[in-house]
């Protein structure tokens, strides 16, 4: 076996090292982009590259917006309740 | 006669069509010519559930201790049942924020790929009530 194929099956055989830190959380962006654009994949009828990025581009703005909100809440209350 | 028989091909034909999109993500898309929508499809489900192995290892795919999680991943494609076979026996093992990020990042390609499924499905359907109204 080349060195390559070991190396790129050792990289799906071990986790990588990811700590419990806030920077963590930014995992989440990638994951919001692939929802956004499989979603428009499927909702869009026709494919044009500029209007499909732009609703995708929006889709995904509209998540992060809603979610970054819905944290903020719950920072909130659980500051609140702790304080 | 030739009615039921036109509706017998056409059960066939979604499940084909549900079938092809359950093995490879955007092959449903691609049976029923958009072409553009499958690429998409298939880019970002593959790229999403292996993003999810690279980060979490192939020990996130967990068919005995993390059943509810597998149910979602097996909807990649029934090839992710293989992953889980060589699994079981826990020789890969993950914890903490790589085993959560690796799950969830495979999960939620799973459960893409399911909705590109039913949606496949369901223009595969919706073409052929619209070809029959003309």
């Amino acid at each position: 076996m080349s060195i390559t194929a070991a190396f790129i099956i050792a990289t799906f055989t071990t986790p990588e090292k990811i700590g419990a830190n806030p920077q963590s959380m930014l995992w989440l962006l990638p994951l919001v982009a692939a929802i956004a654009i499989v979603y428009k994949a499927t909702k869009l009828p026709e494919i044009k590259t500029a209007h499909f990025l732009k609703e995708a581009v929006i889709l995904f703005g509209s998540i992060v917006v809603f979610m970054s909100i819905a944290a903020l809440v719950l920072c909130t209350f659980a500051w609140l309740i702790t304080e | 006669m030739t009615t039921p028989r036109s509706k017998e091909n056409h059960t066939l034909f979604l499940l084909t069509v549900g079938l092809l999109a359950w093995l490879i993500p955007g092959a449903g898309h691609l049976l029923i010519n958009q072409k553009k929508h499958a690429i998409i499809i298939f880019a970002t489900i593959i790229l999403t559930f292996c993003s999810g192995l690279y980060v979490g290892s192939i020990g996130v795919i967990n068919s005995v201790g993390a059943k509810p999680w597998y149910v979602a991943q097996i909807m990649n494609s029934p090839m992710v049942a293989a992953l889980g076979f060589l699994t079981k026996n826990g020789d890969y093992p993950v914890f903490g924020r790589p085993s959560e990020i690796g799950q969830i990042y495979t999960s939620i390609a799973g459960l893409l790929n399911l909705l590109c499924i039913v949606n496949a499905v369901y223009l595969a359907h919706l073409r052929k009530t619209e070809t029959a109204g003309d």
